[in-house]
């Protein structure tokens, strides 16, 4: 869960896109056309000093980047649009549809979902034009595509009143998009071991490094996977080894992290799948590198009923050893209900509804400030043996892991790491 | 002059739809393999003009599917699975369509049917169909260990190349029977009945006449089945997840399913068809060699 796509603008026509991909290649080169043009409503652009997509600045938990805004957010105290259709654009059954319902009723509109299939091919869609959402789901590395894009528009927060007051604090002005200029956090979750108590028999929490239980899993052959995504699979190995340089770009490590990956042919026949949630409950997965939510869903929809809720487990690392992202919402550029799109982010922050998406659907944790995982086990939404898999805001920190941006020489890196990983082995 | 275009004209359907729905999208594909990246949205930007081609993601392709290179293993592993799956087929579909074909009398209709009912339904529907009867305690399991086949439930899911290859077969077969059934179909039998009154078994009638002119049948299904086999990702990623059980379309979907490099992916389509359209051609050699025995082509 890395990556989501950006739409293109109605009014951008094949003649503007390719104008402004040369003036993107220019600004991969050198001097940015976006922070030039844009320099009016830039503020800070720090970062790690390495250059994304649109020559835009990298950002990473401890090297914060305000991001330029490409055009003025819409005014204040304007009225909200009604009537026609309003788009949300996200992975499949990733928003409770009731509330969906309820908010179309509240202004008036029939709400569409439109979903994708993964972030990546969501931004392809986007691009060529072939979908008009008015919101969308976006991921912080994925980020500065929407920028540099134009693919998403700058917000105005006096619309969005929930986020300061609901939200944790390092989200509220997050590392990625200083002062929230184009996105709010959605959910949020850290990448950590799933695995069936009846099924294994290590004591994985206790194990040395937690990660080598996937290199000494022959006994498990068959049943064990690993997530299909890319930074996931290869920072996984990268973590395994002690190197907590998530965001590498060197060759070297990428290179070794996707050979010792290789190794898991041999013992474990390993898979790669994103349907842990469903697999690891149902029984059919015994060990499965997973995000902290697929937990919380899988116990609330697809364990069994004849099985306890001690048959699941999760680990994951300490606080700065362990992988977290969050995922976001922003507003399209194609959006003809701007206002309305603004109400729709305060909306999904709003405590009542982002609890209900959470709790009643999604079972990904909204970083809400009234959300705390003891009270969440107390009143039986979450097993006591599941408590980890609820973030605390600390866990999201200056000091934490975060997949970033990587350059585009870094994600052809990555990118063909995991093509040879896929291969699979002589057969 | 009116008669004289009268005839060819009624091509030109088939021909427009070979233009807008075969060569344009085909050149399409080329003009995206040949062309470079948006560096913002990492968007293809195919470039049209063949003398302007960027021939370096071709290049980049071959040497990764050379021996030695990343996707060499992989490359070998789809032919096997290919050619297993096609031998399969012909096994089990050639006396399908010779049954049909030859014996199976007013109940023709109804084998038909039943051959082309399971296409009703979507691919990926009975592929999930096919994972739930698989699973350790499915329908399956539970059948071969009833019937002693097994002592014990098999892992079928857990990542093995036999599961791919069955589920491969389940897929395509019906694909490969309708044209050989056709093929059979359009036998002759006084062939037969000569050969037989020549003194001819059985199965020497069978081998010298009717395989012989069942070849166009078999050659056309097995073009049929194996071009979109050699393509397919869906089928190993629904039955197994196993990257040692991936095949080449795997690694195109991964390039065109976004990423830096859409380009890859269609520089590798490009190495893929390049390589069926040896089999088209052999194929179409095939055809055209039985038509000028049989004496057809001056005839057409």
């Amino acid at each position: 869960m890395t990556h989501h796509p950006k739409e293109r603008p109605n009014s951008l026509s094949r003649r503007g896109f390719l104008l402004r991909s040369a003036g993107a290649a220019a600004a991969v080169s050198g001097a940015g056309p976006l922070l030039a043009a844009c320099g009016s409503t830039t503020s800070e652009s720090t970062g790690t000093g390495l250059e994304g997509p649109g020559g835009l600045p990298l950002a990473r938990p401890d090297k914060r980047v305000t991001l330029p805004r490409w055009e003025d957010p819409i005014e204040s105290g304007l009225k909200p649009e009604t009537g026609g259709t309003f788009t949300v654009f996200n992975y499949p059954a990733y928003l409770y549809r009731k509330l969906l319902t309820e908010f179309g009723a509240k202004y008036d509109v029939e709400v569409q979902y439109t979903p994708f299939d993964n972030v990546n091919s969501g931004i392809q869609r986007l691009a060529s034009g072939g979908v008009t959402p008015d919101v969308m789901e976006i991921t912080p590395d994925t980020l500065d595509i929407g920028v540099a894009g134009e693919l998403i528009k700058p917000l105005n927060l006096d619309y969005i009143p929930n986020l300061q007051k609901n939200i944790w604090p390092q989200l509220v002005d997050p590392f990625y998009d200083g002062e929230s200029r184009y996105t709010v956090p959605y959910t949020c979750y850290a990448t950590g071991i799933a695995w069936r108590t009846d099924m294994i028999k290590e004591d994985i929490a206790g194990m040395e490094q937690p990660w080598d239980i996937f290199w000494e899993s022959q006994a498990y052959k068959g049943k064990v996977a690993l997530l299909s995504e890319n930074r996931e699979t290869i920072g996984m190995a990268l973590l395994r080894k002690g190197i907590t340089d998530i965001n590498t770009e060197d060759p070297a490590l990428v290179n070794q992290a996707v050979s010792d990956l290789k190794e898991l042919y041999d013992v474990c026949n390993i898979k790669v799948d994103d349907i842990q949630y469903r697999t690891v409950p149902e029984g059919s997965s015994w060990l499965h590198q997973a995000w902290s939510g697929d937990m919380i869903a899988g116990y609330i929809y697809y364990l069994p009923k004849d099985t306890p809720a001690s048959a699941l487990a999760y680990w994951k690392a300490p606080h700065g050893k362990v992988p977290v992202q969050n995922d976001c919402f922003a507003i399209c550029s194609t959006t003809e209900k701007p206002v309305l799109s603004h109400l729709f982010l305060n909306y999904l922050l709003d405590n009542g509804v982002a609890y209900e998406n959470f709790v009643d659907f999604n079972g990904y944790q909204p970083p809400l400030n009234e959300i705390d995982p003891s009270t969440l086990v107390q009143k039986g939404v979450v097993p006591e043996n599941l408590e980890n898999s609820v973030l605390t805001n600390e866990e999201l920190g200056t000091d934490s892991l975060q997949y970033g941006t990587l350059t585009s020489q870094g994600q052809q890196l990555w990118q063909d790491g995991y093509s040879n990983f896929l291969a699979g082995g002589g057969s | 002059m009116y008669r004289r275009w009268l005839w060819p004209s009624f091509a030109l359907p088939g021909v427009l739809w070979l233009v807008l729905l075969f060569v344009v999208p085909f050149y399409a594909v080329l003009g995206v393999a040949f062309g470079t990246v948006d560096p913002i949205l990492f968007q293809p930007v195919p470039i049209w003009n063949p003398l302007e081609w960027n021939v370096g993601w071709l290049n980049e392709v071959l040497g990764r599917l050379a021996p030695g290179g990343i996707w060499f293993d992989v490359g070998i592993r789809t032919i096997v699975y290919v050619l297993v799956s096609l031998a399969l087929c012909l096994l089990i579909g050639y006396p399908v369509a010779y049954f049909t074909a030859r014996h199976a009398g007013r109940w023709k209709g109804v084998i038909l049917i039943l051959i082309i009912l399971p296409l009703w339904i979507s691919y990926m529907m009975r592929m999930l169909a096919w994972v739930n009867l698989l699973q350790t305690d499915g329908y399956v399991n539970d059948f071969l260990t009833f019937t002693h086949v097994l002592s014990q439930p098999r892992d079928w899911l857990g990542g093995s190349a036999s599961t791919v290859i069955l589920a491969l077969v389940y897929g395509y077969i019906p694909y490969l029977i309708l044209p050989l059934f056709a093929s059979l179909d359009r036998i002759d039998r006084s062939h037969l009945e000569a050969a037989r009154d020549l003194g001819a078994s059985p199965w020497s009638a069978f081998r010298t006449v009717t395989l012989p002119l069942s070849k166009t049948g078999i050659l056309g299904g097995a073009v049929l089945i194996t071009l979109p086999m050699f393509g397919d990702y869906f089928t190993p990623n629904i039955v197994s997840g196993a990257p040692s059980t991936s095949m080449i379309g795997n690694q195109i979907d991964l390039y065109f399913h976004g990423g830096p490099q859409p380009t890859i992916g269609a520089a590798l389509t490009i190495v893929l068809a390049a390589f069926l359209t040896i089999l088209m051609l052999y194929y179409m050699r095939s055809i055209h060699r039985a038509q000028r025995e049989a004496g057809t082509v001056g005839a057409l």
